[in-house]
Order: structure tokens, then sequence, then C-alpha cells
């Protein structure tokens, strides 16, 4: 009896350490492309290989002398930068309507800001293409000639579609932390003989400020890393960072990529360290 | 002072309409406008010369569903098939790790949330490049360590098929079936699991007859969220897959952006959205049955 009960226990053992191992083995798929990214970029060699063949930068350096590269890395940068505002405005002012005002259609304000969500992103892309196509057809059409292109073929129409995304995340953040908000402390605020927009300022802005800055971070590098929309809206000629790397590493295998990816790791590794040190990881929300 | 307060909110109204209107204007103007104007566009007449041509018609839809080869079904069947499979995958992989993180007491808990969410928070098109090193079909890394330690003789094809695509898809969406239902184990009592184990239920029996069915609504969600984003991917399929992997929004980007056929383009679209959201509506009724009583 007792060799049987060691039996199971030796049974149980083992089967604790497969599951560990699986478990494992699932971070490690979760982490490898990015190790392997980050390891391709610093290698010297034109692959990488087991041992890798040598520390370089030669990598970083064609990155920084690829003209195409570097300009799209900024473009990239102002476009998340301008997207981040405008979302976090939008956001942070839908976010009071819907917790404080919306009354009984609330559960329908939510679901509609959240949409761009529900919807696929390509979808979303592919409709916005036709509309700012028929926008200029329109606008052609009734003689005003000085607003053609002025969606298609500029940094505008490539921002709108970047709010559209990123609001409901956004959207997301600041609501739940309004949701555990005390009204009764704005109140207070109020009835001491602060104005109402004082009272908001004083009293509910650094209360809810954590959620704020989470979905502006959070925000950034979703717009960052924004493909779809991007691929579809680009104006001739301007390319985001992701399309750049779409277009050279779908015929180019050449390390530049790598060092161009891991610039781009480590962009979103500031932003994430940023939110852990102001508001904590716990409030990226999705 | 009741008066006051009165006027007061009396007018209140047009101001809070201020917190409302700039997003709903923007979503009416840029969202809502734009899929009813693609509906429009997907009955459209098609033409060579322009985008579209005047009147409207049926026949994007007809072509695209009666085609004499199927092809356009076949495709459709194939990236439904393709969904399912994905979500199946990151099912088996996503389970056990939410559970252990669920239950987990230890100290750097936090880091092993942010390696499930680091996926999330980079590029698709990185991470696809980064399998594409790792599998690559020449020089990648897995094939020159097989060569190294003369394991094969031959590279192995693991890119530019639905193997190379596969893997991609679940790594990208794993995420997404982890966190919802990280959620569920979340909310269920430990001691449920503890009352199981103390009436003789082994640990596999506890798991099988309580975590997984109480965990049911977690696993619900994250399968509709991973199969809609499989079903409409493109950036993963086209780097990973090449052209030897032909799924939906890969036929349908084709159709838009290099054949310039718009009206049919929109069509396919719509088919795939219908087709998903049947699917979706399926797999609820077909679930519903094991989901009573539970949420």
């Amino acid at each position: 009896m007792t060799v049987l009960a060691g039996n199971a226990r030796g049974q149980q053992h083992i089967a604790r350490w497969l599951l560990t191992g699986f478990i494992a083995l699932v971070y490690a798929f979760l982490l490898l492309p990015l190790v392997i990214v980050v390891l391709a970029s610093f290698n010297s060699g034109e692959f990488l290989t087991f041992p890798p063949e040598g520390f370089s930068l030669r990598w970083y350096k064609s990155f920084f002398n690829a003209e195409a590269f570097v300009n799209s890395l900024f473009y990239s940068l102002r476009l998340a930068l301008f997207c981040t505002i405008v979302s976090t405005f939008l956001g942070t002012s839908i976010a009071l309507y819907v917790v404080r005002h919306a009354g009984r259609w609330r559960e329908h304000l939510r679901l509609f800001i959240l949409l761009p969500l529900l919807l696929p992103e390509i979808l979303t892309a592919i409709a916005l293409l036709f509309f700012y196509y028929n926008f200029d057809a329109l606008m052609r059409e009734i003689g005003w000639t000085s607003l053609v292109g002025l969606l298609r073929n500029s940094m505008l129409g490539l921002l709108i579609g970047h709010v559209l995304i990123t609001l409901p995340f956004v959207f997301l953040g600041i609501s739940s932390s309004l949701y555990n908000f005390d009204l009764s402390l704005e109140e207070a605020a109020r009835s001491l003989g602060a104005s109402r927009w004082r009272a908001f300022r004083r009293v509910t802005l650094p209360i809810i400020k954590p959620g704020i800055i989470a979905g502006a971070l959070l925000c950034f590098i979703i717009s960052f890393d924004l493909f779809a929309i991007s691929l579809l809206l680009k104006g001739i000629g301007i390319a985001t960072l992701p399309i750049q790397l779409f277009d050279y590493v779908r015929w180019d295998f050449d390390p530049t990529a790598a060092a161009v990816s891991s610039v781009s790791i480590a962009i979103t590794i500031i932003c994430v360290i940023i939110t852990d040190r102001l508001v904590g990881l716990r409030s990226l929300r999705f | 002072m009741t008066i006051a307060v009165d006027e007061q909110s009396r007018r209140r109204t047009p101001r809070h309409l201020l917190l409302l209107l700039p997003t709903t204007i923007l979503f009416v103007v840029f969202l809502v406008f734009p899929y009813f104007n693609m509906v429009v566009m997907s009955f459209r007449n098609p033409s060579t010369r322009g985008v579209f041509a005047p009147g409207f018609t049926f026949g994007n839809y007809l072509e695209s569903l009666l085609d004499p080869d199927f092809y356009y079904l076949a495709v459709l069947v194939e990236t439904i098939l393709f969904g399912v499979g994905t979500a199946f995958a990151c099912l088996l992989l996503a389970f056990p790790v939410a559970y252990h993180l669920a239950r987990t007491t230890w100290r750097h808990k936090a880091l092993l949330y942010t390696f499930v969410l680091s996926p999330l928070l980079v590029g698709v098109v990185i991470r696809c490049y980064g399998w594409m090193i790792i599998l690559g079909n020449n020089n990648g890394l897995v094939n020159n360590l097989l060569r190294d330690l003369e394991l094969i003789e031959r590279p192995i094809r693991f890119l530019y098929n639905y193997f190379g695509v596969s893997v991609g898809l679940v790594h990208v969406f794993l995420p997404f079936m982890i966190l919802p239902i990280l959620g569920a184990i979340q909310s269920i009592d430990p001691r449920l699991e503890e009352a199981a184990q103390s009436l003789g239920a082994s640990r596999l029996k506890v798991m099988w007859r309580v975590v997984f069915p109480l965990s049911l609504p977690g696993v619900q969600a994250g399968a509709i969220l991973v199969f809609v984003l499989t079903i409409s991917s493109y950036v993963i399929p086209i780097l990973l897959g090449g052209l030897n992997v032909m799924i939906m929004p890969t036929l349908v980007v084709q159709q838009l952006l290099d054949a310039m056929l718009w009206p049919f383009g929109a069509a396919l679209a719509f088919i795939l959205s219908i087709a998903g959201a049947l699917s979706v509506y399926l797999y609820l009724r077909f679930t519903a049955r094991f989901m009573r009583g539970i949420s």
C-alpha cells in the first residue's frame, strides 16, 4: 500500500514537472522572436548562427545611413505623438460623458465607442480608403479643388485612422478609473466654492491621472506599431516605420531590419517603463 | 437656492454635449459613414476605366459565390477552418499558462504578466521578422542549427507554407487567449478545487471537471477573439506565407490594391464578415448548452 502511494506521489511529481516545463516552453515561445531580433541586430554576420559570429554595430550604422528608414522613424514618432494628444483629449471627454451623463444610453454609447476594436482593422482601413477617394471625387465635382487630397495625401487622413483605432483603448483606461471615482469629492470642492472647472482640475483630474497616463502611453505604442490602416492609407511617398520595415523584409533579409526593429522595441520598452514608474503596470488595460 | 440649482442644471445640458460631440462627430463621419459607403460600393458596377461605373448590381456577390471553379468559396472555407485551428491551438497552449499565472504566488508575477503582454506591445511586422530569422528556409536559425548538428542534409521548408503562418498567428494571438482565461480562473474560488481534492479527485480530474468548466466563459471569449483576429489578419499570412498561403484578407487586399477592383473587393470583404459573424453565432449556439448555469 505504501509503495503504491509512493508511486502515485512520484507520478504526480513528474506530472508537475512536465507541466512546469510546458509553461516555461510557452513563455519561451512568446519571447523568442523578440530576443532573436535583438540578438541578430548586434550580430556581425549576415545570418544569425549559434554561436553568434561576433558583436558589431554595423547594422545600426546601416540603419542610420538609410534615409528612408530614418525619415519614416521620425514620421511615425510624430504621427504617434499627434495621435496620442488627440485620442487622449477625445477619450477623456467621452469617458467623462459616458460615465457621468449618458444615463440610460450608457451601454449603447460604450459599445459605439468600442466599435473600432470590434470591427476588423483591415475592414476599417478599406472603408476609410473608399471614403477618402469619394471625398476627393466629391470635392472635384463641387469645385473645391483646394480640398482635393486633404485626406488622401496627407498625414491628416492617416491620423484620423490612427485616432479611430486607438481611442477605444484610451476610453477603456480612463472610464474604468472614473467608475471608481467618488463623485462626492468633486461635489465637496464645489460646495466649498470652487468653480466647476477648478473642481475638475484640482480634484478629479489628479485622481483619474493614472488612467489617463496609462491610456496615453498605450495609445502611443499602438499607433507607433499600427499596420493595416497605415498600409492602405499612406499618402504618396510617406511611409510609417512598420510599412517601411514591411517593404524591406519582404525582399531583403539583411539585419538592417533587425536594427530598425530593435530601436522600435526599445521605444516600446521605454514607454512601458515610464508607465510602470508613473502608475504601475497594472493600469495597462486591454 | 433650489431654484438656482435647477437653473444651473438646465444650463448644464449644452455644456455636457461638448464632451460628447467631438468624438461622436468623428465616429459618425469617419466610421459609420465609411462603412455605409463600403456597403454601397459592394453593389456598384465594376469598371475598367475608373474605380466603378454608374448603376448598381448584385453581380459582385453572385460572381464571388457562384464562380464556376468555386475558387473564392474554397478560399473562404479555408480561411474559416484556419481560424478554428488557430483558436484551438491557442487554447491548448494558453490554458496551462493562464491557470499557472492565476494561482502562482511567485514574487515576480508581474514579470510573467509582462511576458504574456509582450507580443501585444511589439509591432506585428517585427514579430514576423523574428520568426523569419528563426525559421528561414535557407539560412534560418533552426535550419543552420540542424545542419551543424548533421541531423539534416537539406534545409527543411518552415516558411512560405501553412506551418509558418500558423506559428506566426498562434504567437501573435496567444495573449488574446491567455488574458480572458486568466480573468475567468481568477474569479473561481480556490476552495472549490480544495473541496474536490479532499473528496478524492485527482488533480487532473479537478482540472477537467471543476476548473475547466468554470473557466468556459473566458475560453469562449478568447476563442472568439482569436478566431475573428485570425480570419481578418493580413500581415502574418503575407510575410510568413508569401503567395503560397491564400486566405481571404490577402485576396481582398489584392483585389483592391493590385487589381483595383473596388466593388468586387468590397463584396468579398462583406462575404468574409458575414461568414465570420455566422461562425461565431453558430459557435455560441453550440456552446450555450455547456455554459448553462455558469455565467
